[in-house]
């Protein structure tokens, strides 16, 4: 198996030295890196090659942040990969505004293709009622605690904001920091300001600026979500210059009890299996706040990655074959086993994949929640996410007052054309 | 001036035709981008949809942008701490070595030079696990020292990660200035500093009234060197702190690379880079002339 890999990832290699030869199909994908992600798409490109031996692929594979570089600078010169890995959201209407993905409504249509994707997450990938891709995994955002670290101290779950708070001061007091936070990326802290905004305000706030809504508006509850936020860094809950910290730093806390909790995606999960003996990792939902317009049972959750075809493919049946044959049930089932990760296509999810935690929020949480908010930050223009990131960073350390950050915020959404 | 009689000549004729490769490559790799870019800089653009013109719109709002003028100031005072921290130092380092302790020198070049030999990336992710607050040393060495109150997180809070991020630039570029420096002096000829002795000269009076003097071609080739890569400085503040918190510590790259592939706004990113062009080539002609005219440097 090793040799085998070995071989696959030379063969790459040198494919990607030579332009794709006629009739090859060439496909770019971003699972890369990790080696979850190596370890599906090598399963995945395994078993499409048994499948289907006439049709050759092209393969070119980058780490995600180097990916979205590689991907957008292709795009720029007019060059786009025939199939190719891209973010949902803002990323993706950006290809879809300039012409250059192709519509995938009329083979959604045929052979319950369609049907066979949650409806919530094929909404996501879609742009003026035409879907562009197809969705392929889901990522949910919930709390994360050490069961062990819990009970040893005699912590319960909280259900509302005010018992979070009073949690986190019982636990700033044993010398722990209560919530970890790497934020040098910035995304990390865009889900404390978007639950708030979601339990004070409701859900699908930034998807009605996207979807052009006349009446789309942050509300002064952005403000009071972005107070929030302050206090709690003021208070000394976040981890002294989580800033300038990765996530990565911010779950070495994390799992070595030095951090009590973390507000982060199903990822976790995925993270935390290298923790220390003793480390038993819990859920609870963000809990909910007193007085908050919104639907107190919402899931921040969102589709993290598709798939799509360029306009300019020239085999496009070869193209929507290959999409098929990854958004299998199959290969999707096996997307859960190896990445413990959610995926979009109905009923492969299971729970002998998933492992019981996932199962839990996938059956429990996300079945019971009103609504599914995607992203803010993937979901709006990459221009103001830019924004966003850095006046939410603004925020943290004090330097932006929190009338001036959702000011801020709501202009770059206003400014999208 | 015989130009236009030499220009004929079979001779001029052959070495045209051996810059010519060079030539060419250079036309394709530098000017095209350079006047591409230029053309860019009129446009918005997102990368995907067609090219809007927009004159000098992109021009007008980088005048009345301060991130780009704070990050701009950031890489001035990048280029004044690299002419001290870099330049100087590597100067005073370089003069100790060769004649202070000569024995020592080579060892010494050696570990001044193993940062310069080690790629960026990797400098910089080192450094960030030395900064970081929980696990580093640096907040460590400060403890063990027993001055708590200065732990802080370096990277991550405004007041701090700037100065962070100079030191470590600081310590990763002092090596290559000092291995041109020790050279440089290494040619200084032995007589003038044995007549210096004989007229009672110390060290410090050799340095300033022999050294620099001497050294003058180096000192200004080495100082437009760390002025062109401090204004163009990119891969240890990306790394470090990728400009943040909050453009706290953003310099005009990282400026430039968030706006063309965070934000697609390719035609802005041409102008930041198109305007960064020009500055730099202002900055390094000024120096130049100011350099000269001190005094320094010039064919003896």
């Amino acid at each position: 198996m090793g040799l085998k890999r070995l071989l696959i990832a030379g063969a790459a290699v040198v494919l990607t030295a030579f332009p794709a030869a006629a009739g090859e199909l060439s496909f770019w994908h971003a699972y890369a890196g990790q080696q979850d992600k190596v370890d599906f798409i090598n399963f995945a490109l395994d078993e499409f090659a048994k499948a289907h031996p006439d049709i050759k692929l092209d393969v070119v594979a980058a780490e995600q942040s180097a990916y979205k570089t590689k991907l957008n600078t292709a795009m720029a010169s007019g060059n786009p990969p025939d199939v190719f890995y891209t973010l949902p959201g803002g990323f993706l209407n950006a290809f879809v505004n300039g012409g250059q993905m192709y519509a995938l409504d009329a083979d959604l249509a045929k052979d319950g293709w369609g049907d066979s994707f949650l409806e919530s997450a094929l909404a996501q990938t879609s742009k003026d009622g035409h879907a562009y891709a197809v969705p392929v995994d889901v990522d949910s955002v919930v709390f994360w605690y050490d069961k062990a670290l819990f009970a040893e101290n005699g912590w319960t779950v909280p259900s509302s904001y005010d018992e979070l708070l009073a949690l986190a001061e019982t636990i700033k007091g044993e010398g722990i920091v209560p919530f970890a936070l790497g934020n040098k990326d910035a995304w990390p802290a865009t889900f404390w300001f978007q639950y708030l905004e979601m339990r004070l305000k409701g859900s699908g706030v930034v998807s009605s600026f996207v979807n052009k809504d006349a009446k789309a508006a942050l509300g002064d509850e952005a403000t009071k979500a972005l107070e929030h936020v302050a206090a709690l860094s003021s208070k000394g809950y976040f981890p002294i210059g989580f800033n300038g910290m990765g996530d990565q730093e911010a779950n070495m806390l994390f799992l070595n009890g030095q951090a009590a909790m973390m507000l982060n995606g199903t990822w976790q999960i995925g993270a935390s299996a290298d923790a220390p003996e003793g480390f038993e990792l819990g859920y609870f939902a963000f809990p909910t706040v007193k007085d908050g317009a919104g639907d107190q049972s919402d899931v921040l959750a969102g589709v993290a990655a598709t798939f799509g075809i360029s306009q300019k493919a020239e085999n496009k049946a070869d193209a929507v074959t290959l999409l098929k044959f990854l958004t299998s049930r199959e290969v999707m089932t096996k997307y859960v086993e190896l990445r413990k990760t959610m995926v979009t296509v109905k009923d492969a999810t299971t729970e002998a994949a998933a492992g019981p935690v996932l199962f839990d929020i996938s059956s429990k949480l996300m079945a019971a929640a009103g609504h599914l908010d995607p992203f803010y930050d993937t979901a709006m223009p990459p221009a103001a996410t830019n924004i966003y990131y850095t006046s939410l960073q603004g925020v943290l350390d004090g330097s932006v007052p929190p009338a001036d950050a959702a000011k801020r915020l709501e202009d770059a959404l206003r400014a999208d054309k | 001036m015989s130009t236009s009689k030499g220009f004929a000549s079979s001779h001029n004729r052959a070495a045209l035709l051996f810059l010519s490769p060079a030539f060419l490559l250079i036309a394709a790799f530098v000017a095209y981008p350079v006047v591409y870019a230029g053309w860019l800089s009129l446009f918005r653009w997102d990368g995907a949809s067609a090219p809007v013109f927009q004159g000098a719109g992109n021009f007008v709002r980088l005048a009345g942008d301060p991130i780009f003028w704070r990050a701009l100031g950031r890489n001035l005072l990048v280029a004044l701490s690299a002419m001290v921290f870099q330049v100087f130092l590597a100067l005073c380092i370089a003069y100790c070595l060769v004649r202070i302790v000569p024995a020592f020198s080579r060892i010494f070049l050696f570990f001044y030079l193993v940062p310069v030999m080690v790629s960026e990336i990797c400098i910089g992710l080192l450094w960030r696990f030395m900064y970081n607050p929980y696990f580093g040393l640096v907040n460590a060495a400060f403890g063990a020292l027993g001055l708590d109150g200065l732990k802080r997180g370096w990277l991550g809070e405004s007041g701090t990660a700037f100065s962070a991020v100079v030191v470590v630039m600081s310590f990763t570029y002092l090596g290559l200035y000092v291995l041109l420096f020790v050279a440089a002096v290494r040619s200084v000829p032995e007589s003038v500093y044995e007549a210096a002795e004989i007229d009672g000269a110390g060290h410090f009076t050799k340095f300033f009234s022999i050294t620099i003097p001497m050294v003058g071609d180096a000192v200004r080739a080495n100082s437009l060197l760390a002025i062109i890569g401090s204004l163009k400085t990119f891969s240890l503040v990306f790394v470090l702190t990728n400009g943040g918190p909050n453009h706290a510590s953003e310099v005009v790259s990282t400026y430039l690379y968030k706006m063309g592939f965070g934000s697609f706004e390719m035609g802005y990113a041409a102008t930041i880079g198109f305007t960064q062009m020009l500055l730099t080539a202002i900055g390094a002609w000024l120096v130049f002339r100011y350099l000269k005219r001190a005094g320094v440097g010039g064919r003896t």
